[in-house]
């Protein structure tokens, strides 16, 4: 590990974003070829009206995967939901589960699919374990055997104590727990989960969610979740779906979407990121491409991305603060190094970050621990720094 | 606190005038005895001879009532009318609530209206108006002819009391049936169908579990009026209805005797109070008991 604080910053920073996908290491169906998905889209639309919720989108999800569909509000990531559990018809395309064709199954016969809702949809008239049982009572089971089931799932989100009250007379976070159990009990072979946790505050959500994952290796259950919480589907989930205007734009593990995003809407969707303009200026041989700022001053060096690039075309390098090394003195080495003015620190305890303005009017933003080492050489305002980053610090974007 | 007082007071005020005097006044009358004069019945409240106005009081009326068969049978028939109308009611309103709950919510307060629109027209030419379709040459035989059909008896029959009764009240089901039908969120229907419940099924284990409050409100708002109904009967029943409120009004105008005539309203009013009051602290138990 390097001695100085910055630099062990960037390693500490860089472990976690691979730790985030640690969980499922191994475990990636995706990339199996000849691997059955439990759930196809298959070029599904979905238009209401004039409006298209749903463009054209075809994707796959695979045996106990905890999937992710993220974006904004209005990006169709719910509508696609309702579509999987039948509340909403697709207007084209398919949707396959376990191999079979479902697109045209009422709610009620999809017994592979169950959801759990935003609103939690609790019955009110019913007591918790009367909710619990209702999806169990509509299949005819025995009463035996329900009680078995519920005391089950009960036992699963330890509710046991409140098993003969109302909903009304629950906490947020005791009725959230509910609507999962009842969920669970039915024993499906997919979970939906529509915002599970978005009335929770924000203590009680990351509880939440670590539970959510444990329920979730527990039952084997393939789990889908749809959230506007970037931190809590990288929390969660082995594959993120990130959605925009009803499109997918990205789908890939956690750790590649914070590393590698594919566009300069997933970078800046997922984390905080400087998003620099810049223009090729050369293609190395080396695996490398040398850029400049838009205006053909300066000159940095960065990972070549996959695909061909023109020499003087517009591209977008994503650059994460935490990646961004910040210091008083000049860098030893004089690739990716820039000389800026301190314009603002935000102070956050543990770490603090530096908004520093360079020489031409761009702005940058660096991240720093706040070690014993960096109290030595504190950064003030209005100082003149050095940022530097390493060439494969940064992903070039063209979108 | 003062205009607490003075906004609780003004009702109350308002039902000790117009309620409780009056019907003190009719319970004296009850246990009156009767007379031919004007008013025809004694003794008038005099408070010097307070001791001999209470003697002269006595339940001689109600026992009457109790032993005469015509005041019983017109109680149990009543009843009778009032709970079939109700239930014919409830039956026609609940989908029509249940329609209109589930309609777009850009054409509800147009519907809305259109249920409330036939207040617009008096009760008793609404009534009127049922004369000329029912009546043997009315409207409905008319158009039954054209088909070549029997031209059925329907005007002075107990069904066009019924038909009266459940065009008539039918507003008073439909309103608060809306009302707790609009509130059943539909993510409840959505949940219950995820769970496996078939539409049938949902409605009955979650639509009426929840409209309960409404379909409470609504019978009560039908069966008290309709147990008391004198206009319709009147018009459209024949000879042979039977209702409390038609016996009411012949022992007043008819057979002049106010005391009995303010035993049987008397009576009246317990049958309705009576349930009520005993259903009301049961749903104030349950409230209690966390339902």
């Amino acid at each position: 590990m390097s001695p100085d604080g910055p630099t062990a910053v960037v390693e500490e920073v860089r472990r976690a974003a691979r730790r985030t996908a640690a969980p499922q290491s191994g475990f990636a169906p995706w990339e199996k070829p000849g691997e059955e998905p439990v759930v196809r889209f298959e070029n599904v639309t979905k238009k209401f009206g004039t409006f298209t919720a749903v463009d054209d989108i075809s994707l796959d999800i695979y045996e106990r995967e905890f999937f992710a569909l993220l974006g904004p509000s209005g990006c169709g990531k719910t509508t696609l939901l309702r579509m999987l559990a039948g509340f909403e018809q697709p207007t084209e395309g398919r949707i396959i589960v376990n191999g079979e064709d479902i697109t045209k199954v009422p709610p009620h016969e999809r017994h592979a699919v169950n959801m759990m809702f935003q609103s939690y949809a609790l019955f009110p008239h019913m007591s918790v374990e009367k909710n619990i049982g209702f999806g169990l009572r509509q299949e005819g089971m025995p009463s035996a055997k329900i009680k078995e089931r519920v005391d089950e799932a009960m036992a699963l989100l330890e509710l046991g104590q409140f098993a003969k009250r109302k909903p009304h007379q629950l906490s947020g976070g005791q009725q959230q727990r509910v609507a999962l159990a009842r969920a669970i009990a039915k024993k499906p072979r997919i979970m939906l989960l529509d915002e599970p946790l978005g009335a929770l505050d924000k203590r009680l959500r990351q509880t939440a969610q670590f539970e959510l994952m444990h329920i979730q290796e527990q039952t084997g259950t393939t789990f889908i979740i749809v959230t506007h919480d970037q931190e809590e589907a990288m929390t969660v989930s082995s594959r993120i779906a990130v959605m925009d205007h009803g499109e997918l734009v990205q789908v890939s593990t956690p750790g590649e979407i914070y590393e590698a995003p594919q566009s300069r809407y997933v970078a800046s969707f997922i984390g905080d990121v400087n998003i620099l303009e810049c223009r090729v200026s050369d293609v190395l041989s080396s695996g490398q491409i040398a850029l400049t700022w838009s205006d053909g001053e300066g000159n940095f060096v960065a990972q070549a991305p996959p695909m061909n690039l023109a020499q003087g075309q517009q591209v977008w390098l994503a650059l994460r603060p935490e990646k961004v090394r910040i210091g008083a003195g000049q860098p030893d080495s004089p690739v990716n190094a820039v000389k800026g003015k301190v314009e603002n620190i935000g102070y956050l305890g543990s770490i603090s970050h530096y908004h520093v303005e360079l020489g031409n009017g761009q702005e940058l933003t660096a991240l720093r621990a706040n070690s014993a080492q960096s109290v030595e050489s504190a950064i003030d305002w209005e100082q003149d720094v050095w940022l530097d980053w390493p060439a494969d610090a940064g992903v070039v974007l063209t979108r | 606190m003062d205009r607490r007082w003075t906004l609780i007071g003004i009702p109350y005020l308002w039902l000790l005038l117009f309620f409780l005097i009056p019907f003190l006044i009719v319970f004296k009358i009850s246990l009156s005895d009767v007379a031919l004069s004007i008013p025809p019945y004694t003794p008038v409240l005099d408070f010097s001879q307070l001791g001999e106005f209470f003697s002269g009081l006595d339940f001689e009326n109600y026992t009457f009532i109790f032993s005469d068969e015509l005041y019983v049978n017109a109680y149990v028939s009543s009843l009778k009318i009032a709970v079939i109308s109700t239930l014919l009611t409830l039956l026609i309103g609940y989908p029509i609530a249940y329609a209109m709950a589930r309609a777009p919510k850009e054409w509800q307060p147009a519907l809305l209206m259109a249920i409330i629109l036939p207040f617009w027209t008096s009760f008793l030419i609404r009534v009127y108006a049922w004369i000329g379709i029912l009546k043997k040459e009315g409207l409905l035989n008319l158009f039954l002819s054209n088909f070549g059909i029997d031209p059925p008896t329907i005007h002075n029959t107990i069904w066009a009391v019924y038909i009266g009764i459940v065009y008539s009240y039918l507003p008073f089901m439909i309103l608060p049936l809306y009302a707790s039908l609009e509130k059943i969120n539909n993510s409840l229907l959505e949940a219950a169908a995820d769970l496996g419940s078939t539409p049938w099924k949902t409605f009955w284990q979650v639509t009426v579990p929840l409209s309960f409050p409404g379909i409470l409100a609504g019978c009560f708002l039908v069966f008290i009026p309709a147990v008391g109904e004198f206009v319709i009967p009147d018009l459209l029943g024949g000879s042979d209805t039977l209702m409390i409120g038609k016996t009411l009004w012949a022992e007043f105008f008819s057979n002049r005797d106010w005391p009995v005539a303010s035993a049987v309203a008397v009576v009246l009013l317990l049958v309705l109070v009576i349930p009520i009051v005993l259903f009301q602290r049961n749903q104030q138990a349950q409230r209690e008991a966390g339902l």
